[in-house]
């Protein structure tokens, strides 16, 4: 499956995405004259900086033929963690890193699992995101943390360069860090090759099991980051913070070409696919579209985007079987032959 | 020599006692009507939807947006009946089977013709599905008092009681159609197929089996029989919101993957998805009744599903090696093929 | 050959099919026999495969007919195939292995009733594995089950389906002998009840054993059809390669170093037992046996990727416990698998990131990224070292022959310097020409120091290349002989137990 999408379809990929952000963009100006105000466009990547920051984390796991389900639900506790913490009575920093390295904890449960027993990261996970979200549930029951210190509450959207909040300025530092690690790192090679042929990666004394495992931990910790960048933003916690965040986040993972079944795509796509779906979503909110319709846009793409690749695949194919089919039938087929 | 499977299941039904006798230890009272009441009417819902996951887990593939369409067919039918109270009850199931059919067929198009992977086909309908149901709804509630007398009652029917205990009448839908289907897959050639190509979907190619039109079958009835249990639902609730079974997916794979259903296809049966079902049913019906925390519940799940597989790949991978060997036993048994009838002494040693 | 008129079961009449570039069958004819095994004889890509997929339906010609019956008929899926009675065997059986014996000899089957009829099915399929004279359980999983009787049991399933034409791909490729005289007594059956059998093999002993007629491909052309008695191994290469072989390359001398490995009662719980060898430096040390007789597990040990479970290995004069590939690697002992396609390279990327993946620390900077110019570097000096035919070092190895996919991953191992080389069948599916040139390039590396043990299944290449030969047997060690006391004799004698047997296999 991952040999067919060979470079030059991947840069025709990444070329229609182009073209498609350029047209959303267009027509939101078009459909709203504050679409390219500077404040909106701040906000374009404010409201979603949580999700993409996971989507590159992601990238790697589905690149590296794994998936993981339980992300959001990690956001979700790191965020309870913290405010339980501080409810007992910790110091809300102290609770923060307490949270981050709960992420690490979940995700060395969902690596070893994976890596070490073997088991398919599909299940795995999903088993993640029944179970962290509901130690998130125990931690904060139903209740709503809004003690948060202001000095955290205003972090995410205070600016530090210019105009620029520091949630943006993350996300592009960690951007140009994952398209580096992935495409020029010995790490990012291991991934590609565990993605492509995991045999070949362990006959060739490629510790697959901790590259693995370094995945997984690496997707705990980010998105323990991010559910804690979540609350910053929100300003409150509750057990169901950033639920259902898996969708958006493989989404736009998808949607930037990578294969779902491992070893192809680019951290470029990816970007790309993450412009769109931000401008998209955008769009859909100024022209007041609610969030559940949103959410239904967001599938339907995800749908797409792998649907019509496949369509063109299979148009071509029936293309040069037709070489024969159109063929005129000399002969009517014999029923008789069978024994 | 016990089968795999069937070694799950006696397993299965051990652990429920053992589970029961366990807690029964530590609550008062323990097994009272009342309980017992909550697990079977609980259980019924999730056991119709948990047989269409089988049927679509066993081809290899995964249906995450049973939720969704059970959500969708309960509060669509439930709006139906409250416009139109004379509408008799057959069409209305009819109605809620069809619909969810019709989404199946939609995942199953998208999945077996469209050959776009499982689990991106069902997470992205499961958005869509439910996003539709919220936009078209107008965030309007379905309520008791707008729906017939006798959908009301429906879930109130006594069908018959052991001693203090109850049978609601929902229990005969789940009960036949976990039988029907446990039926379909050990006596239909499609059920067979089933197993055949969640084993192996590159020998069913070459064994001419209509693969595609097999999935989406399986999706077909799956979304079908969500569709009846959104009936079920709704005959159970009377009340509900766009939000209705959301989640519910989760639940249904982790009863499906803790009754043995292999993610990897080609393994599991109805009565193994149903007793997994009422195990987790049990425990987490138990754990909110004693009374440490209802939020309990989901945690537990998702650690049994780990526990579930891992116990699969352990212990059952022991099982089927042994009973590998025995079958290569008897395969080196000499036969009167065999060129020298002395070759028995060495042969028989090989592993 | 029987005697009576010969009974025509399949005409294939002028098939050509292309592949962008390739020609791959190019004006092809050939007649199929009821009751014959008709033998397809040719190098890797000369055309045999593309044949059976098209006389299967996986694949359809570009022109040309098939016809049964003296009717044309069409064949576009696997299902259509055997609707007419044509099956195929392939060497990777095609089991269900969550399904029991008896179903899958009747999968295919569509129309055996609305609803399943165990006991009927039981008592059918042990009917056919009874005519075929072997012992299965019917009614257990078929996981777990010998290669050599999945086979069977495809052969069952084709006999279910009442075969007329049955095409068997290198069915013995992973069969030991004892199995393999087996399967020819069941092909042979077939055959006296009047199958026209398409056989494929690339073991010329067993072709001359069994072929009743031959017919030779090269280059996507048949080269010539005659009876099997009409053609020589001489000749039948000739026709294959286009030219006349010479002798079979055989192993100079080499002078042998310090010891670098020895095993000491190396075991591996139910695999293999006792097994005590050492090996020198510039030294080949030969592996035979039969498939399955443990010789791969043991590679596999001292690789780390299945540790043993006993005994002792002492490394460089070290004693050592290997646990992973990644410390063999470490170690300096390089494994060049039998699974070429699935252990050995990663298809889809480049002969260059195959070459430099278990060394990539080498080629990395002080941040950790990799340095493309030296990692190219590497690649083109083992290019032109093994004369790997590739237009670049940027192509995706899948593009390239078996054989020269066999010398990328040589090159992969060598580029790790490593102390002990273990070949495992370096040459299975390797057309004739890149076989020779795989055992100069092994010849050179023994002169040059290396230790090398070598697995193979093919007896001739053994005792060529070999200084000294291991004999393993049902996972023990039955001896090792030096190369001047080996013959094909005493190697099969201990390979396989029993002088009789032998004299059959030898046949």
């Amino acid at each position: 499956m991952s040999s067919n999408r060979n470079w030059r379809f991947l840069l025709s990929w990444e070329g229609l995405l182009t073209f498609i952000v350029i047209l959303v963009v267009l027509i939101n100006i078009r459909l709203s004259p504050f679409f390219l105000h500077g404040d909106n466009l701040i906000n374009l990547f404010g409201v979603s900086i949580e999700k993409i920051i996971v989507a590159l984390v992601m990238t790697f796991i589905i690149i590296n033929g794994e998936i993981d389900l339980s992300i959001a639900s990690i956001m979700g506790l790191a965020a309870s963690l913290a405010a339980w913490l501080t409810e007992h009575g910790m110091d809300f920093s102290l609770a923060l890193v307490c949270s981050l390295l709960a992420g690490v904890v979940c995700g060395a449960i969902n690596g070893f699992f994976v890596a070490y027993l073997e088991m398919p990261s599909l299940v795995v996970t999903l088993a993640g995101l029944i179970a962290y979200r509901g130690v998130a549930r125990i931690l904060l029951e139903d209740r709503s943390f809004t003690g948060i210190p202001p000095w955290y509450n205003d972090l995410g959207t205070q600016p530090i360069l210019g105009q620029f909040p520091l949630s943006l300025l993350i996300f592009f530092a960690l951007f140009v860090i994952a398209f580096i690690i992935l495409h020029f790192s010995a790490f990012g090679r291991l991934v590609y090759v565990i993605g492509n042929n995991k045999d070949a990666a362990l006959m060739s004394g490629v510790r697959v099991r901790r590259v693995k495992m370094t995945l997984f931990i690496a997707s705990g910790i980010i998105s323990a980051l991010a559910g804690l960048l979540y609350v910053s933003r929100l300003g409150a916690v509750q057990a169901s913070i950033a639920e259902g965040f898996e969708l958006d986040i493989i989404t736009i993972v998808l949607l930037g070409g990578v294969s779902i079944f491992g070893g192809t795509g680019t951290m470029v796509g990816v970007g790309l696919s993450i412009l769109l779906i931000l401008s998209l979503r955008n769009g859909m909110s100024l022209a007041s579209v609610t969030g559940n319709t949103q959410s239904s846009i967001i599938g339907l793409i995800l749908i797409l985007s792998v649907l019509i690749p496949n369509l063109a695949q299979q148009a071509n194919q029936a293309w040069k079987r037709r070489g024969y089919l159109s063929r005129p039938k000399e002969a009517p087929i014999s029923k008789e032959g069978t024994l | 020599m016990l089968r795999p499977e069937r070694l799950r299941e006696l397993s299965l039904v051990i652990i429920i006692f053992a589970v029961l006798l366990l807690f029964g230890t530590q609550i008062d009272n323990y097994f009272n009507p009342r309980f017992f009441r909550t697990i079977t009417s609980g259980v019924m819902i999730i056991a119709v939807v948990v047989v269409g996951e089988t049927l679509v887990i066993l081809t290899r593939n995964i249906d995450l947006s049973v939720g969704s369409i059970v959500g969708c067919t309960a509060y669509t039918v439930g709006r139906i009946v409250a416009d139109n109270n004379s509408i008799s009850p057959l069409s209305l199931i009819l109605i809620a089977i069809g619909m969810g059919a019709l989404l199946g067929l939609l995942n199953g198009v998208l999945v077996s013709y469209g050959r776009v992977p499982a689990i991106v086909v069902t997470l992205g309908t499961l958005a869509l599905f439910r996003g539709a149901l919220v936009e078209f709804s107008g965030a309007k509630s379905v309520t008791t008092s707008t729906l017939p007398v006798w959908l009301n009652d429906l879930g109130q029917i006594n069908l018959f009681s052991v001693g203090p205990f109850d049978f609601r009448i929902l229990v005969v839908p789940a009960i036949v159609v976990v039988i029907v289907f446990q039926l379909v897959l050990s006596l239909l050639p499609y059920g067979r197929r089933l197993y055949a190509i969640g084993s192996n979907p590159e020998a069913a190619r070459f064994a001419g089996m209509p693969a595609r039109r097999i999935v989406m079958i399986a999706y077909v009835l799956c979304g079908a029989l969500s569709g009846l249990a959104g009936f079920m639902f709704l005959a159970r609730f009377g009340n509900l919101t766009v939000v209705a079974a959301q989640g519910m997916e989760l639940q249904v794979v982790a009863a499906a993957v803790v009754g043995g259903v292999s993610t990897l296809g080609g393994s599991g049966t109805m009565v193994g998805a149903l007793l997994g079902a009422i195990l987790i049913e049990i425990i987490g019906d138990s754990l909110i009744r004693l009374r440490i925390s209802e939020f309990w519940k989901d945690a537990s799940l998702g650690v049994f599903i780990l526990l579930a597989v891992a116990s699969d790949k352990i212990i059952l991978g022991r099982v089927r090696d042994i009973a590998a060997r025995n079958q290569r036993r008897l395969e080196q048994t000499p036969t009167q093929v065999a060129p020298q009838p002395k070759a028995q002494k060495d042969s028989a040693h090989v592993q | 050959m029987t005697s009576q008129a010969k009974q025509l079961a399949l005409e294939i009449r002028g098939i050509s099919k292309r592949f962008d570039a390739t020609q791959a069958l190019d004006n092809v004819s050939l007649n199929l026999y009821a009751g014959e095994i008709h033998t397809l004889l040719g190098e890797n890509g000369a055309g045999k495969s593309t044949l059976i997929k098209i006389m299967t339906g996986v694949q359809l010609p570009d022109q040309g007919e098939i016809l049964l019956d003296g009717q044309p008929i069409r064949i576009e899926n696997t299902a259509q195939a055997q609707h007419y009675g044509i099956a195929a065997i392939y060497q990777e059986p095609m089991t269900f292995p969550d399904l029991n014996v008896a179903e899958n000899i009747f999968i295919s089957h569509q129309h055996r009733g609305a609803i399943v009829n165990w006991p009927a099915m039981y008592k059918d399929a042990e009917d056919i594995l009874s005519k075929l004279g072997v012992k299965l359980d019917v009614r257990s999983q078929a996981r777990g089950l010998t290669l050599a009787a999945q086979q069977t049991l495809e052969i069952a399933k084709a006999i279910s389906l009442k075969v007329r034409v049955l095409i068997m791909d290198e069915p013995t490729a992973s069969l030991s002998a004892h199995e393999v005289l087996q399967l020819f007594n069941i092909v042979r059956t077939l055959r006296d009840q009047g199958v026209a059998i398409l056989f494929i093999s690339h073991r010329m002993d067993e072709v001359f054993q069994i072929s009743d007629r031959i017919t030779i491909f090269r280059d996507g052309k048949l080269i010539s059809t005659d009876l099997a008695n009409e053609v020589t191994p001489q000749s039948a290469i000739r026709d294959m390669v286009g030219r006349e072989m010479g002798a079979f390359f055989v192993k100079d001398k080499s002078e042998r170093g310090n010891l670098l490995l020895s095993v000491k009662d190396l075991a591996k719980e139910g695999v293999f037992t006792g097994v005590n060898f050492e090996i020198y430096q510039g030294e080949v040390l030969g592996f035979a046996g039969l498939v399955g007789a443990g010789r791969t597990d043991i590679a596999l040990a001292l690789f780390g990727a299945a540790p043993a479970t006993g005994g002792e290995i002492t490394f460089d004069g070290k004693a050592v416990t290997i646990q992973s590939p990644h410390q063999a690697t470490q170690l300096g002992i390089a494994y060049v698998t039998e699974d070429r396609r699935g252990q050995g390279l990663v298809m889809p990327m480049s002969v260059a990131a195959n070459m430099t993946l278990p060394m990539l620390r080498r080629y990395l900077n002080w941040l950790g990224l990799i340095r493309h110019r030296a990692e190219n570097d590497t690649a083109e000096e083992y290019r032109k070292q093994l004369s790997i035919r590739a237009e670049s070092i940027q192509l995706q190895a899948s593009k390239l022959s078996g054989g020269n996919q066999q010398k990328v991953v040589l090159g992969k191992w060598l580029n790790t310097n490593p102390r002990l080389l273990i070949l495992d069948e370096p040459t299975r599916g390797i057309d004739v020409g890149a076989k020779a040139e795989i055992h100069s390039i092994i010849n050179k590396l023994a002169h040059q120091g290396m230790a090398i043990m070598m697995i193979s299944s093919d007896l001739p290449e053994v005792l060529a290349m070999s200084d000294r030969i291991l004999v393993m047997r049902e996972g023990r060690q039955m001896g090792i002989f030096n190369r001047e006391d080996a013959t094909q004799e005493t190697i099969i004698t201990a390979a396989m137990g029993r002088a009789n047997e032998v004299e059959t296999a030898v046949k």
